[in-house]
């Protein structure tokens, strides 16, 4: 059994609170899997702690949150917090969605690594992805 | 984190752990299990499995929900497939089951196929391992949807549980070949539907066939044929309660540690042939090959070369 042998990069991607368009999360979904990762999907109308919940037991490498009806200055800190105390503060935390500019800020403070807004190119998550992993792979080898 | 005593004590972070390590290959997985080993072969391993689109998560997001109500202490291993081109994946079966997903005891792995034909991944013997030792008292393996023979889960579960749907005419024809001849119980879901009656006397058909094969029947356990409603919690109870029996005749016949103990055999088994055959691919001489290529050896005769020269190089 070699390291390398077969490592994808497991995703988790979920919604939070009342928010229920789907597009973006599902093209998102279908792009990372064409790119080789796995993708956990857990539903619609989920809150911050089933969120970091899911992505406990599923071991996931990176947590993505999709949003698209506010609620995000105050759903995504927490969810931040609860992987924090959970011991899993070490997953990536990615926002995309509807994110004013002005929001930015406060959602890196509270430890969301990177969002992306609307209009995002499937290709440019992807690639940031890809090389987060990589050097992730490099670090861990 | 000491990730073997950790997941020991229930700790859910370690025990999850250890599944990825044991599904990437990571050697440290392989160790992990190593240390876990001796404190398996208590949970009662329940396999469901049936057709694509049989209603399989929402089965088993209610069965969970009939289990904690009896008081035990929940694992899920829920399969879906990846891209054989790719190798991602979409592992959407939590969707059916988010409300049991704030409930401590119980856990709900996704996996992906990860090119492992059969219905399984390569990796859910070793979840249920973890599970196992992490003390939860049942594991729920969810197939991907699968066809006529792609029945290795009943080669891993105690109890096999096959879940068919009405209205899927043909499909019915391609259970029958491996699906009837594994089950232990027959679920028909989604009962409320156009074509049920028809469904059932197919099924019903089949069974009484199989109990006339002296191959195929047991004295020990005749398997029922039960309807269900999953979405509506329909028939729930008396599934769990078959589930049961079988669990009770199997440690009564004393059945339930000849499985479990064949199912390690032959996991240490497939673990050695996996090994040696990466191994003899790995050392293949690329002349001998080349030679088949050219058509200048026929392959039976290149397999008996590279393997004479496999054995040789170990000095066997």
């Amino acid at each position: 059994m070699s390291n390398a042998h077969q490592r994808p990069l497991r995703i988790l991607l979920a919604k939070l609170g009342m928010d229920t368009h789907t597009v973006g999360i599902t093209i998102i979904a279908h792009a990372l899997r064409e790119a080789g990762m796995e993708v956990i999907f857990t539903g619609l109308k989920q809150t911050p702690e089933m969120v970091a919940a899911a992505a406990i037991q599923e071991d996931v490498d990176v947590v993505g949150i999709s949003t698209l009806s506010a609620g995000h200055t105050r759903n995504l800190p927490k969810l931040a917090r609860l992987l924090r105390e959970a011991g899993a503060g070490d997953k990536l935390l990615l926002a995309g969605g509807v994110i004013p500019e002005e929001d930015r800020p406060l959602l890196e403070e509270a430890g969301v690594d990177r969002t992306f807004t609307m209009g995002s190119d499937t290709r440019d998550i992807v690639a940031y992805l890809n090389e987060w992993w990589v050097q992730q792979l490099a670090a861990d080898a | 984190m000491d990730v073997a005593k950790e997941l020991l004590s229930g700790t859910i972070l370690a025990g999850a752990r250890a599944i990825r390590w044991l599904d990437d290959g990571d050697p440290r997985g392989a160790r992990t299990l190593a240390e876990i080993f001796p404190h398996t072969g208590n949970a009662h391993i329940i396999g469901i499995t049936g057709p694509p689109g049989a209603g399989k998560s929402t089965l088993v997001n209610a069965l969970i929900s009939e289990q904690r109500r009896r008081g035990r202490r929940v694992g899920v291993i829920a399969i879906d497939p990846s891209s054989p081109f790719t190798g991602g994946a979409i592992l959407g079966d939590r969707v059916r089951m988010g409300k049991h997903t704030l409930d401590p005891d119980v856990f709900i792995r996704s996996i992906g196929t990860r090119g492992q034909a059969g219905g399984l991944a390569r990796s859910t013997h070793d979840a249920c391992l973890i599970l196992d030792a992490m003390g939860y008292d049942l594991v729920l393996v969810e197939t991907v949807g699968v066809g006529q023979d792609e029945i290795d889960v009943v080669a891993l579960a105690h109890t096999t549980v096959i879940v068919g749907v009405p209205g899927l005419g043909d499909e019915i024809q391609a259970v029958k070949a491996g699906l009837m001849e594994a089950g232990d119980l027959f679920v028909i879901n989604k009962a409320d539907r156009d074509g049920y009656e028809d469904t059932y006397r197919q099924f019903e058909l089949m069974l009484h066939l199989r109990a006339e094969s002296k191959a195929l029947s047991s004295d020990d356990w005749s398997p029922p044929l039960l309807r269900a409603v999953a979405v509506k919690d329909e028939g729930i109870a008396e599934i769990v309660d078959a589930i049961d029996q079988h669990k009770a005749m199997l440690q009564n016949t004393g059945e339930f540690g000849l499985r479990s103990a064949q199912r390690e055999r032959e996991q240490a088994l497939t673990l050695t042939c996996t090994e040696i055959m990466r191994s003899i691919r790995q050392s293949a001489d690329p002349a001998i090959l080349s030679a088949v290529e050219k058509r200048e050896i026929d392959p039976y005769s290149a397999s008996q070369l590279l393997i004479k020269n496999w054995q040789e190089g170990r000095g066997t």
